[in-house]
């Protein structure tokens, strides 16, 4: 995808990994995938400590690797993350209290440092998000179109299934358009590169898109109507339930994790 | 589209319990609207293409402050209504999640917001259109006020949860949250004019997707197309 920008994750990209390579992790069963994203949500939300959010974040990037996914890829696509992170994570590493790393800044509203306590408060909040993104996006390029429609259509409510599952069919034919009328502008001259002199040319790019997306759908009424739709779209195929043996690890994360938050964090029994 | 600006595990676990209900009860009271009142076949069809459509215009980059992205909730609100409005915001956002783009952990909270975007802006519009303004201003007023809504909500709901692992009093984090706040609002202003501008285009070519049906709103021509 030439035209638009390239840190965010092409859906495209994902599933042709998803459907084209054949890792270990492809022959993961989908519904054990949505547990270990569970469990991990709950582990970087609950574990207080730097060297085992490192090490959780650390066992995450070999499970990628082991995925045979690329590396390069996913450092490009750590830049919204990182944003996030940053944000938020950076005034709080100066404003955090604590012991000053090196000297600090005179401001005419106080003096300026960051602190020990704010740079592991940073180190911390960078582990949590980048493990369970990481996670996500191995998820994501390991598990196939169909399975993916499959256990969306299982777990959201009518008609928020529906709707994802039209969303998730509809967002390639959606890129395409909007790749298409990029690349159309900018082969009639038009400039993308500063946005206020172009702004009726980015109005009119998205202003059409969103017209493709409704005229679309306006011709999907007329074939699901005239194919008998019900409310409800058939879904081809079937996510069996888990083995045992990835029942057990995904168990065995849950376990552990409250394991930990009790008698760690919590305090539970001392 | 503003987001809770913080990764994954950056609340603790009873503000992620907390905005997680609370999502979770705004979308089962608009899908028990829904359902009651019996949803249209048109009405799905044009829910599922325009997460679609909010989720491919996500990838365009616009080259403010170093490239900023946007997914046009307050159009969205505008043409779907606060009830469909609201159940395309969860969608994208899951879709988003599954990339990267948000936590999954905080799919309660980003639901929220964006709830907020989609239902302010379209109660602006229509406000706004009642009272006989043209429609670049009413679209861009109410896309910008439904987006600040939107703003000030997440940095809310940040300050209200604290930041897991911060020892930081609430006054310092409401202090580093306006920073991000502000920056939100500016980039609303952008995403609101240019909501305007696209409502204006859709007006001028299908005046009854904004409820303009009958009524003059001709663009004027630029000698630019798409």
């Amino acid at each position: 995808m030439t035209t638009l920008s390239n840190h965010v994750p092409d859906p495209r990209l994902i599933t042709a990994f998803a459907e084209q390579r054949d890792g270990p992790l492809h022959r993961v069963n989908p519904w054990t995938k949505v547990g270990v994203v569970g469990a991990l949500v709950l582990a970087v939300t609950v574990l207080d400590r730097l060297a085992l959010l490192a090490g959780l974040y650390g066992a995450v990037l070999v499970v990628y690797g082991l995925a045979r996914l690329p590396y390069r890829r996913l450092a490009g696509w750590y830049t919204l993350p990182a944003l996030f992170i940053v944000s938020v994570a950076g005034p709080l590493a100066f404003l955090e209290p604590g012991t000053p790393v090196g000297g600090a800044l005179s401001t005419p509203l106080g003096d300026l440092s960051v602190t020990w306590a704010g740079l592991v408060l940073f180190a911390e909040l960078s582990c949590r998000s980048l493990a369970v993104v990481t996670f996500v996006l191995t998820a994501s390029m390991t598990t196939k179109y169909a399975d993916v429609a499959y256990v969306l259509g299982r777990l959201l409510p009518r008609p928020v299934d529906q709707i994802a599952l039209l969303t998730y069919r509809f967002t390639f034919v959606m890129l395409e358009i909007l790749e298409d009328l990029v690349k159309a502008a900018l082969s009639r001259g038009g400039n993308l590169s500063e946005f206020w002199s172009n702004k009726r040319l980015y109005a009119r790019i998205l202003g059409m898109t969103m017209l493709s997306a409704i005229e679309q759908s306006e011709r999907l009424v007329t074939s699901m109507e005239a194919r008998g739709y019900d409310g409800d779209i058939t879904l081809y195929g079937d996510v069996s339930r888990p083995p045992v043996h990835e029942l057990l690890v995904v168990i065995g994360s849950y376990v552990a994790t409250v394991g930990y938050a009790a008698v760690a964090v919590y305090g539970v029994g001392s | 589209m503003a987001h809770i600006h913080l990764g994954e595990g950056s609340f603790p676990l009873w503000a992620l319990v907390l905005w997680t209900l609370l999502g979770v009860g705004l979308i089962g009271a608009v899908v028990y609207r829904v359902r009651k009142g019996g949803i249209e076949t048109h009405q799905i069809a044009l829910a599922g293409v325009g997460a679609a459509a909010s989720f491919a215009i996500f990838q365009l980059n616009i080259p403010v402050w170093g490239g900023i992205h946007m997914n046009l909730t307050g159009l969205v609100g505008i043409l779907a209504g606060p009830l469909l409005g609201v159940l395309i915001a969860l969608v994208v956002n899951v879709f988003s999640a599954a990339l990267g783009h948000g936590a999954v952990g905080l799919l309660g909270a980003n639901t929220l917001v964006n709830a907020s975007e989609a239902i302010v802006a379209y109660y602006a519009f229509r406000t706004l259109m009642r009272t006989d303004w043209d429609v670049f201003p009413a679209g861009a007023g109410a896309a910008t006020l439904g987006l600040s809504a939107g703003a000030f909500l997440m940095g809310a709901i940040i300050v209200v949860s604290g930041v897991n692992g911060s020892a930081l009093p609430r006054g310092d984090l409401t202090i580093a949250v306006a920073g991000l706040v502000g920056l939100n609002l500016g980039v609303a202003v952008i995403e609101g004019i240019l909501t305007g501008f696209v409502v204006r285009f859709l007006a001028s070519v299908r005046p009854d997707l904004v409820g303009l049906a009958g009524r003059d709103t001709r663009e004027e021509p630029t000698g630019v197309t798409a």
